[in-house]
């Protein structure tokens, strides 16, 4: 069965404009990797490639591996060691960076022997083109760049014995054991039951740019920065697992153990994740588009979840539609979406090629679940498996973009999109048919982002944020900004700015002024202004009415005063509708820098209403309720009816615990 | 009600009835105690008018923090014509206490599941609203007195009847009330936490399946609400013998239900379900016309009616719990319509003096 988009041909031609319309690969600018050019017919400048042979021990819950990185240096560094990202390690104690840093946003901590992990690695071998293999496992050693944590073990630095220097290439063998650990919150990785996820679990090459090596300690509020490359994986496990992989399997091995061997290769991807279960249900379709590439989507589903495989290929199919149209192709032929199984903490996640969706044995139809999440991993698949953000330092780059952009597919879709509360241990859902959630509040997070509208300046590494209230930056207050852009500056130019973005900065690392200048760049105006307060800054907006009121005047007329004051430190310019009793409106336009702005107008009509930034363009406001004031107010109808409704609710309290007395 | 309606009246000895087993025993306690709670509407209207006065203040209260809120804005406009989610977001990040209740589980059939789902969950409310719940208790446990008096004298006993009785047996009831709440205190503070927090995740630590965790959370729910109901079994039964049989010692009276349920537990637990099921399709029903956020005006009105009909049906049913379980009690231990208390008169009013000079 295939998944035909219902978008024609012409129409595409004119949707795809932008990003085939946008300066081409001799116009790149430069990067934190001075030599990150593509190979002919490479995508990638594929500087980072992995043989992996790894087996999954069922039975102690273990994977063996052995793998060969072939690391290119496309900076203009020189560098005398190696960099291995050894995530597992994260779980490795209580001591770790990343359960101290979760131990501080108050996250359940691992209580049993199952809930901890490790990768140990015992053999790190250089490939010597003339000679036999050097050990270089004597002088590796445990370093934490970040925080100086002694008993941190995420990053291994392994010296070299000469200088690899730009465009040389070093092969090292490594050897390893991973111990799988058991979900104790949402790590993203893990078994239960026999159901497993395996995720950032190779002892993985840091990123060397032009100023020395990004390989950060792994923080509990991070994620992931690698280079692109090949990857040529094989994953042994017990006969009855489905597994299924980042990249295509190309070849499949029954092994006299009972054991089958999956090859998966993958070219111009950054990692490769997995996951292995007996009970998935294996399911294909293919999107078929005008204007784009077909993609195969795969679709490893939990049983239980059987009848809801539509709505992850529906969603999967309308995000490849909609990104593609507006940013640029997918530019793999495949797209594997795993539902994950109840308890395994690795919902919603992203991987090359690959991604962890999440749903409900209960979903109803009319709450976006699991489309939702489905659009947001598929979002990703562009903003960081694409275009290489390092999540490390400017998770918002991936995170945030991507928010934004989920939450305009969700509204393209038009689903039903409906409040679904859950009750009785979160079981049971319930749809409020009454309340449908809105893109630009409800997509974006509005409400989580008034909470902690502050809380950390985005320009700071994200590794640094603090831990209760990263999400807030990263995903809201980005989403928040960037449709305040688009809503400033036009969808059609927001449009162009982000597939000239991504068109550029395709399998590269961008950093956040690279998007800021094609945003100047593509707009043709410099919005340095409001990047200083949204990603240089921590200002709160909040503008709102502080007068209104009509007086008769001699001739009969009105005089009508509006006071229009800037309540929050952010600097927006809005717009001042004063709407008269006769139907007469008076819009103005206020750059809103000072404190507040006084207007006066004499009409033959009193006022009725007015509104500050009406369009609501300004989606930053903490305070929209201020911003508008009329002199018939309903608030006096509002209150009494949901007032009421209340009471209801608490008379019903009074009797349901009464019942029992 | 007469003496001959009642099936079982006259027809055979205390000890007969006590043994006997056929459930028309139970249907007809259950058609009996309809009789009872429609033969005296002022009870069910009373009650009703008690949530209502106990939850006004704080409806008040809340109107006011709206209004405030609201102000002049326009924001008024779609909350009183529909729903102003972003409105009611907004408000309720810059309110706390009382404001941060106003959730959009008060609309339609999510105010029921909020209910229940936190009684189960063992939900904490916010100290406003656990004192007015807390009042309601209170006020129910001075009226229960009442209400059972005249359920088991199936005569009307007007209002100075009525709160005489309240009078008489409040004391008992709030000593009962007491061991009432001791033993809900230990079965939430304690039995609940290790069922839910200790015993149910370890049993669905590895369940990847989340049907089977569901299956194993309704498990224990119904061990829990087993064990609730199984308590207000035992105290509804404490306070029938209370009244019937004018018990002035509330252990002796939760021993002397303790026997009468030991001896017929299948028709206390036939009628028990037989009115459970009826509150079930109640609460059923109510799932299916449970009007939405609608606008303000008359359809307000028209949604409070609504409201209020479904809380009039639950509180029936609560009461029908009552007057039903007092039949069977007095069907199988009691001569119908007997109760051991003497009807309580009061000497007149001084004022009558006055009114009516003596001769």
């Amino acid at each position: 069965v295939q998944i035909r988009v219902v978008a024609m041909a012409c129409v595409c031609t004119l949707t795809i404009g932008p990003w085939t319309g946008v300066r081409g690969e001799q116009e790149r600018p430069p990067s934190v990797q001075s030599f990150d050019h593509r190979d002919p017919g490479a995508l990638s400048p594929r500087n980072a490639g992995y043989d992996i042979d790894v087996r999954l021990d069922h039975g102690r819950r273990r994977l063996d591996g052995r793998q060969t990185i072939r690391w290119r240096n496309i900076s203009a560094y020189e560098t005398d060691e190696l960099r291995l990202q050894l995530y597992w390690n994260a779980w490795r104690d209580l001591d770790s960076t990343w359960l101290r840093g979760h131990r501080r946003s108050r996250g359940t901590l691992p209580t049993r022997p199952e809930h901890f992990s490790a990768i140990d690695v015992s053999a790190i071998r250089l490939r010597a083109p003339d000679g036999p293999p050097v050990n270089l496992m004597a002088d590796a050693r445990h370093i934490a760049p970040d925080d100086g944590n002694d008993a941190d073990r995420t990053v291994m630095a392994v010296p070299l014995p000469f200088v690899v220097r730009p465009h040389d290439t070093v092969e090292v063998d490594v050897e390893w054991t991973a111990q799988i650990p058991a979900p104790f919150t949402r790590i993203r990785v893990g078994w239960i039951g026999d159901y497993y996820f395996i995720a950032h679990w190779f002892p993985r090459i840091g990123v060397l740019e032009d100023g020395g090596w990004k390989a950060h300690q792994f923080h509990a509020h991070t994620e992931f920065y690698a280079d692109y490359g090949e990857f040529d994986v094989r994953i042994t496990a017990p006969r009855p697992f489905v597994v299924a992989a980042s990249g295509r399997e190309t070849e499949r091995t029954d092994n006299p153990d009972g054991t089958v061997t999956h090859r998966y290769q993958g070219q111009d991807i950054a990692d490769v994740a997995w996951t292995a279960s007996p009970h998935f249900i294996d399911l294909r379709r293919t999107f078929e588009h005008p204007a784009l590439p077909r993609v195969e989507m795969r679709l490893v589903l939990q049983p239980e979840h059987r009848g809801q495989q539509e709505r992850h290929f529906s969603a999967t199919a309308a995000a490849l539609r909609y990104f593609g149209e507006w940013f640029g192709p997918y530019p793999y032929d495949h797209l594997t979406i795993v539902d994950p199984a109840y308890q395994s903490g690795s919902q919603g996640m992203e991987y090359p090629t690959l991604f962890t969706a999440g749903t409900r044995w209960l979903a109803p139809r009319s709450v976006s679940v699991p489309e939702s999440v489905t659009i947001h991993e598929v979002g990703h698949q562009f903003w960081h498996g694409v275009v290489g953000t390092n999540e490390v330092e400017h998770a918002w780059m991936d995170e945030g973009l991507t928010a934004y952009a989920g939450a305009r597919v969700i509204e393209e879709m038009g689903l039903p999109n409906r409040l679904g509360m859950r009750y009785f241990g979160g079981f049971v859902p319930w749809v409020l048919r009454d309340i449908r959630l809105q893109r630009a509040t409800d997509g974006n997070s509005l409400a989580r982002y008034r909470e902690a509208p502050n809380a950390d300046t985005p320009a700071t590494p994200t590794w640094q944020y603090w831990p209760t209230t990263a999400t807030v930056i990263t995903y809201s207050k980005t989403a928040l900004w960037l449709h305040t852009l688009e809503r400033h500056i036009g969808w059609p130019m927001m449009r162009q700015i982000l597939a000239t973005y991504f068109d550029r900065w395709k399998f590269r690392h961008p950093q956040p002024d690279d998007f800021f200048d094609i945003a100047n760049e593509v707009s043709g105006q410099d919005l340095t202004w409001f990047f200083d307060q949204v990603y240089r800054g921590s200002s709160v907006f909040d503008y709102g009415v502080q007068e209104l009121s009509s007086e008769r005047i001699a001739d009969g007329h009105h005089r009508t005063t509006v006071v229009v004051q800037r309540i929050g430190e952010g600097v927006f310019p809005v717009e001042v509708v004063t709407t008269f009793a006769d139907g007469v409106q008076v819009r103005e336009r206020w750059d809103g820098v000072d404190r507040r702005i006084v207007y006066e107008y004499d009409q033959p009509s009193p006022a009725s209403t007015v509104q500050v930034d009406p369009e609501r363009v300004l989606l930053l406001d903490v305070n929209y309720t201020n911003n508008s004031r009329t002199l018939e107010p309903r608030a006096r109808e509002a209150s009494l009816k949901w007032s009421l409704r209340w009471m209801v609710w608490l008379q019903e309290l009074m009797l349901t615990y009464g019942f029992f007395l | 009600v007469t003496r001959e309606s009642w099936p079982y009246a006259g027809r055979r000895d205390r000890q007969s009835r006590l043994t006997d087993r056929r459930p028309g025993i139970i249907y007809a306690a259950w058609r009996n105690g309809w009789q009872r709670v429609l033969s005296s509407p002022a009870i069910v209207a009373g009650v009703l008018a008690m949530t209502l006065v106990l939850a006004l203040p704080l409806a008040l209260t809340m109107r006011g923090l709206l209004q405030e809120h609201l102000g002049g804005s326009l924001m008024a406009h779609e909350a009183a014509d529909a729903v102003n989610y972003d409105w009611w977001q907004e408000f309720t990040s810059q309110t706390a206490g009382l404001g941060a209740t106003f959730s959009p589980t008060i609309i339609g059939f999510a105010s029921t599941l909020d209910a229940i789902s936190g009684l189960m969950d063992r939900q904490s409310r916010i100290v406003p609203v656990a004192a007015a719940i807390a009042m309601y208790l209170a006020g129910w446990t001075f009226l229960v007195g009442g209400i059972l008096d005249r359920y088991s004298r199936q005569r009307p006993t007007r209002a100075r009847g009525f709160f005489a009785a309240c009078g008489i047996y409040v004391v008992r009831f709030v000593r009962l009330a007491l061991a009432a709440g001791v033993v809900y205190w230990w079965l939430f503070t304690y039995v609940h936490p290790w069922l839910f927090a200790d015993l149910y995740p370890a049993v669905t630590r590895s369940v990847s399946v989340e049907r089977t965790a569901f299956v194993w959370r309704l498990v224990f729910y119904a061990i829990f609400g087993t064990v609730l109901l199984s308590v207000n079994v035992l105290f509804d039964y404490a306070k029938i013998r209370t009244v019937v049989e004018d018990r002035r010692s509330m252990i002796a009276a939760l021993a002397a239900a303790l026997r009468f349920i030991a001896r017929c537990p299948g028709r206390v637990t036939g009628l028990y379900v037989l009115n459970s099921t009826m509150l079930l399709a109640v609460i059923a029903i109510w799932a299916l016309v449970a009007p939405g956020a609608r606008g303000a005006g008359l359809s307000m009105w028209l949604t409070l009616a609504a409201g209020q009909v479904y809380l009039l049906a639950r509180l029936v049913l609560k009461l029908h719990f009552l007057a039903s379980q007092t039949a069977l009690f007095q069907a199988s231990l009691a001569h119908a319509r007997y109760t051991a208390a003497p009807e309580p008169v009061w000497p007149e009013s001084p004022a009558v003096e006055t009114v009516r000079p003596a001769p």
